[in-house]
């Protein structure tokens, strides 16, 4: 009976949470600057611009003539030479673009500069113009996509066509499940998104 | 297909909880500070239960490390109204963050308390935020979460296998909690390869299941002590 009284029914209340809590004065991640409450997005403004598909510029170091090279009969995967290896294809940096202008065009300034930046060990800073919002939980890797035979083209547009890199094609999850389903590749959640 | 499973040797757990930490580090799971914690908010998708037995000076100890069970017939699964917490067909408790609107049915539902919401936004104190995982997903404020078995390792390595044309190794995936096991009581596989590890383990006598009358049907089986009567 003492039991039943004393020990089963006895509520334990919480301790006082003081108002400071040690968990909001700790820095905010990159794109968590507000703890406003939105399961997808951290702000109201981010989740605008997702659904507006408004997303930055990316301003360049120089304007990468995507049309020459692939004219002159350059594979995307010469460069870009993760794709069949792992999940990032890469964006290649001063040494990769040596290996031929060492050779090729060294007449024109703006190689010059190229070589002179790699003289003084530094690199171009390339801006990512593909990828997802961490707030997507989206993971993609590129190498069962190649092996799947899947043209660069069909995901990233006409770039032997364009000059700089932009975004020509919209990945969006109707994009990347469209082609899952003609293709009969897996359309679990847990194949993409963990 | 596979169907993954783990089993867990009592006799060789000590306890160390190495397992916690590793999951902890591979999972980009973060802390919330010992006020929040004491309101059971903190997040441990694998913990090291402890069991005292006895009278000093004639106390044993007993550890089980306790993760989610990934159950064959999972109590969190239909209760979500969004399917954010749904089956796989290798057998998996996939959580889809993305689906997820925070309802904590299914942490309600689970029975063995292998479920956690998130209260807050993750967040590290500098320079700790450059230790992350770029594997795994930060989980927001509002979203649920729980042990994965690791699955963005089980998704590398079926990847990798396939690149290079064969098929898994036995033993070749390993969740985090696995490789850091320093008396090796984790083991992980497939329990359809009858030649597996796991799946031997899982068939031996010693074996059982967690709250096994309620039906779950666990992917997890705990392989009971030999030193009892010691």
């Amino acid at each position: 009976m003492a039991l039943a009284t004393g020990v089963a029914c006895q509520y334990i209340q919480p301790a006082a949470i003081p108002q400071s809590s040690t968990t909001s004065t700790l820095p905010a991640l990159p794109g968590q600057q507000t703890g406003v409450f939105t399961t997808a997005r951290p702000t109201m403004a981010a989740a605008m611009d997702d659904f507006m598909n408004r997303r930055p510029v990316y301003e360049q170091p120089l304007d990468f003539p995507h049309n020459i090279h692939a004219g002159k009969g350059v594979e995307c995967a010469f460069c870009h030479d993760g794709v069949d290896k792992g999940p990032a294809a890469g964006i290649p940096g001063l040494r990769t673009c040596m290996i031929c202008h060492d050779a090729i065009a060294t007449d024109r300034p703006r190689i010059q500069q190229m070589a002179a930046l790699r003289d003084k060990g530094l690199d171009l800073a390339w801006q990512r113009v593909y990828g997802f919002s961490a707030d997507d939980h989206v993971r993609f890797n590129h190498s069962p996509h190649i092996r799947a035979k899947v043209e660069c083209a069909t995901c990233h547009g006409n770039v032997a066509e364009g000059t700089v890199a932009e975004r020509n094609v919209d990945h969006t999850m109707g994009f990347c499940v469209n082609c899952h389903n003609e293709r009969k590749a897996s359309i679990d959640c847990l194949t993409c998104h963990f | 297909m596979a169907r993954w499973g783990m089993a867990a040797d009592l006799d060789r757990c000590n306890g160390c909880g190495g397992c916690v930490v590793a999951c902890h580090a591979e999972n980009n799971i973060s802390t919330v500070g010992p006020e929040q914690a004491s309101r059971g908010r903190a997040k441990h998708w694998i913990r090291v239960e402890r069991y005292w037995e006895g009278d000093f000076p004639d106390v044993k100890l007993k550890f089980r490390p306790t993760m989610c069970q990934q159950c064959g017939n999972a109590p969190c699964e239909p209760v979500c109204p969004t399917y954010a917490s749904h089956h796989t067909e290798d057998g998996l408790n996939a959580q889809v963050y993305n689906r997820c609107i925070g309802t904590r049915y299914c942490a309600n539902a689970c029975p063995y308390n292998a479920r956690f919401f998130d209260f807050f936004n993750p967040s590290w104190e500098k320079p700790l935020q450059l230790q992350l995982n770029p594997d795994v997903s930060l989980r927001e404020v509002g979203v649920m979460e729980k042990c994965t078995f690791c699955v963005q390792r089980i998704r590398g390595t079926q990847t990798t296998a396939k690149t290079e044309g064969r098929e898994i190794r036995d033993g070749e995936i390993q969740p985090a909690c696995v490789q850091a096991c320093s008396t090796r009581a984790l083991v992980f596989g497939d329990l359809e390869d009858r030649e597996s590890e796991v799946s031997r383990l899982s068939r031996s006598p010693r074996g059982s299941k967690l709250l096994e009358d309620v039906g779950t049907r666990p992917a997890v089986t705990y392989l009971a002590r030999l030193t009892e009567e010691a």
